[in-house]
């Protein structure tokens, strides 16, 4: 393969394994959205916590790398039912600056208890894969990336599946239709509730858990990555499963891409502008069928 | 209605006389902040408070106005005198163009957005080094001189001359706010909150009126970062992190949204209780969220107008504090 053809590669590989990470993280923030019609701005806090927890689990307490990983996950969920008791509940038909507010207000909550917890400092999850990259007709990975890409790959598929497939996907996807007409028919809105947030954080927390082998976490990695997640939601249509999916996967790649072949400090940028042309020439989404 | 007046004129009376009553280079310090503080969460509040839509971009308006100031005093040597006016202006402009477009959508794609703009803006300003310096900031900026006929030059740099250009201009900023609220523009911010589809059935256009709203309260916010760059003598990209923004909606919040006076006393609280937390300073913004959590869920009033209808006696309640 020629070198700027191996280089493409090499960006557009980089920029799958992001992808699938903002998949994973708006999926579970279009799926909160849908069901509660709260724009989460917490949501980036679980990817954080996963994180954290994970790399606390593993470096503080020796526990084995891929036993961290769902203890990390279940910890995050456990926190994220109190919060539905505690807060969200509350939250069910309070006008939307309330909402909005009282996330914001856990998002800086949860970043300071971390920043007290855990410190300033970026932190990596120390992981039990060889660090020898591997080659592929000149494109470079290792082994930890594609244990990272298999397992993100794996849960937006199973993700995916159980909201298509089972009965419990099929409720929430009726209370995203209809709220009312839902709870007419029987299904229990509280316990959907529940299940939407419980499951929305366990992606994030999931993400973050994986990411943090490579990319360090610190306290405030949680407000960007819930901009970046509220970017793919846009870019895919709010409330638009498939399009988290594909909105992720596109932003990661253009990430990647202009990370590559743009000035530093500007790949952030691609992200925010492709929102304000969506929001001005296709509000309803990308892939939203209008 | 007497004793109303008597009261608005005590309390100038009182802010006038703090120079004279405060000695301590600290507390003036404090109270110089809190008044540039007030200058913007009185814009911020015109389109939270009266309009209902939940901006996140004022923080960076707040920081435009500052850059805006400093950049114009390191390269071309204007004084705030120039500055500020031309602060304002841009911002206001900036929000003008920016509201035209993204006043259009409504609820949560507008609150997001707004975030996004802010964040866009903090990395320009980070990243186009050869203008803004980066992360290195724009130093050096200097508080003029202040020409009066008949007197000359007068040194305003001592933090007491200051805290009266501060008060001048914040008194300013309230009493325009005050007028665009009394007017009948006011009434339409108001209707628009509370029943948008009925403002627009009688041909009040939503979009017009929180455009008025929203451009406004960014010439505030530049005006109030045009004084804060000038002051401090410094800026930096930090003036964009989502703290600011996140104070500044205590500040409207827990004061009181929809209330002119409530967010500018706002302000003076949120801008004292943080240094009286100082010795906890790590937990500082975690009371701070708490506060702000406890505050949306509970107290949608905010704190001071149910404390002092609870304190006053009966007869003393004035009847413009319990009208939100």
């Amino acid at each position: 393969m020629s070198p700027s053809i191996a280089i493409l590669c090499q960006h557009l590989l980089n920029g799958v394994l992001i992808g699938c990470a903002y998949a994973l993280i708006a999926m579970g923030l279009t799926m909160i959205f849908g069901v509660m019609n709260i724009a989460n701005f917490a949501h980036g806090e679980f990817y954080m916590l996963g994180g954290f927890l994970a790399y606390y689990l593993v470096s503080l307490m020796g526990l084995n790398y891929f036993v961290a990983l769902p203890v990390a996950v279940i910890l995050v969920v456990v926190l994220a039912i109190i919060l539905q008791h505690a807060i969200f509940r509350r939250l069910r038909d309070a006008p939307m600056m309330t909402t909005t507010l009282v996330t914001i207000g856990l998002s800086i909550f949860l970043e300071h208890v971390a920043l007290l917890m855990w410190g300033p400092q970026p932190q990596s999850i120390p992981t039990p894969f060889p660090t020898k990259p591997l080659s592929f007709f000149g494109v470079y990975t290792t082994p930890l990336y594609l244990f990272c890409m298999a397992v993100t790959g794996a849960l937006i598929v199973v993700s995916h599946i159980l909201v298509r497939r089972t009965r419990m996907g099929k409720a929430m996807r009726a209370t995203f239709q209809n709220k009312e007409a839902s709870a007419l028919v029987g299904i229990r809105i509280d316990r959907i509730y529940m299940y939407a947030f419980a499951f929305g954080a366990a992606l994030a927390a999931a993400a973050g858990a994986v990411l943090g082998g490579f990319i360090p976490v610190e306290p405030t990695t949680g407000s960007i990555v819930t901009l970046k997640a509220f970017v793919v939601v846009i870019l895919g249509g709010m409330g638009s499963f498939v399009g988290a999916i594909v909105g992720g996967l596109l932003l990661g790649m253009a990430e990647a891409l202009g990370a590559g072949y743009m000035p530093t400090g500007w790949k952030d940028a691609i992200g925010f502008f492709a929102v304000i042309l969506v929001l001005l020439f296709r509000p309803e989404g990308l892939f939203k069928r209008a | 209605m007497t004793r109303h007046r008597l009261a608005t004129a005590a309390v100038c009376v009182a802010l006038f006389a703090v120079p004279l009553a405060v000695h301590d280079e600290y507390y003036l310090h404090l109270c110089i902040v809190a008044g540039i503080f007030a200058i913007a969460v009185l814009g911020l509040d015109l389109i939270v408070g009266y309009v209902g839509q939940l901006s996140l971009a004022h923080a960076a308006f707040f920081a435009m106005g500052a850059y805006t100031s400093a950049l114009l005093f390191v390269n071309f040597k204007w004084s705030m005198w120039l500055g500020l006016p031309a602060a304002a202006i841009l911002t206001g402009v900036i929000a003008f163009v920016l509201g035209s477009v993204i006043l259009r959508t409504r609820g949560h794609r507008f609150i997001i957005i707004t975030v996004v703009f802010a964040e866009l803006m903090k990395l320009v300003a980070t990243n186009w080094v050869d203008v803004t310096r980066g992360f290195m900031g724009l130093p050096g900026l200097e508080i003029p001189k202040l020409y009066v006929p008949g007197l000359g030059a007068i040194d305003i740099a001592s933090k007491a001359h200051f805290y009266y250009v501060v008060l001048v201009v914040a008194l300013l900023a309230f009493l325009l706010c005050r007028l665009i609220v009394r007017s009948s523009i006011g009434r339409k911010f108001v209707l628009i909150r509370e029943n948008e589809a009925l403002a627009e059935s009688l041909g009040i256009s939503a979009l017009r009126y929180s455009m008025i709203a929203f451009a406004f309260g960014a010439v505030l916010a530049g005006a109030a970062g045009s004084l804060y760059a000038h002051y401090v003598g410094f800026v930096s990209p930090d003036l964009f992190n989502f703290s600011y923004v996140t104070i500044m909606l205590i500040m409207v919040i827990l004061g009181g949204k929809g209330t002119l006076v409530g967010p500018a006393l706002g302000a003076v609280i949120f801008t004292f209780l943080p240094e009286l937390l100082r010795e906890a300073s790590h937990w500082r913004m975690i009371i701070f969220a708490t506060i702000l959590i406890v505050a949306t869920l509970f107290m949608p009033r905010g704190i001071i107008f149910p404390l002092v209808e609870h304190l006053l006696p009966q007869r003393w309640r004035t009847r413009h504090a319990s009208t939100p």
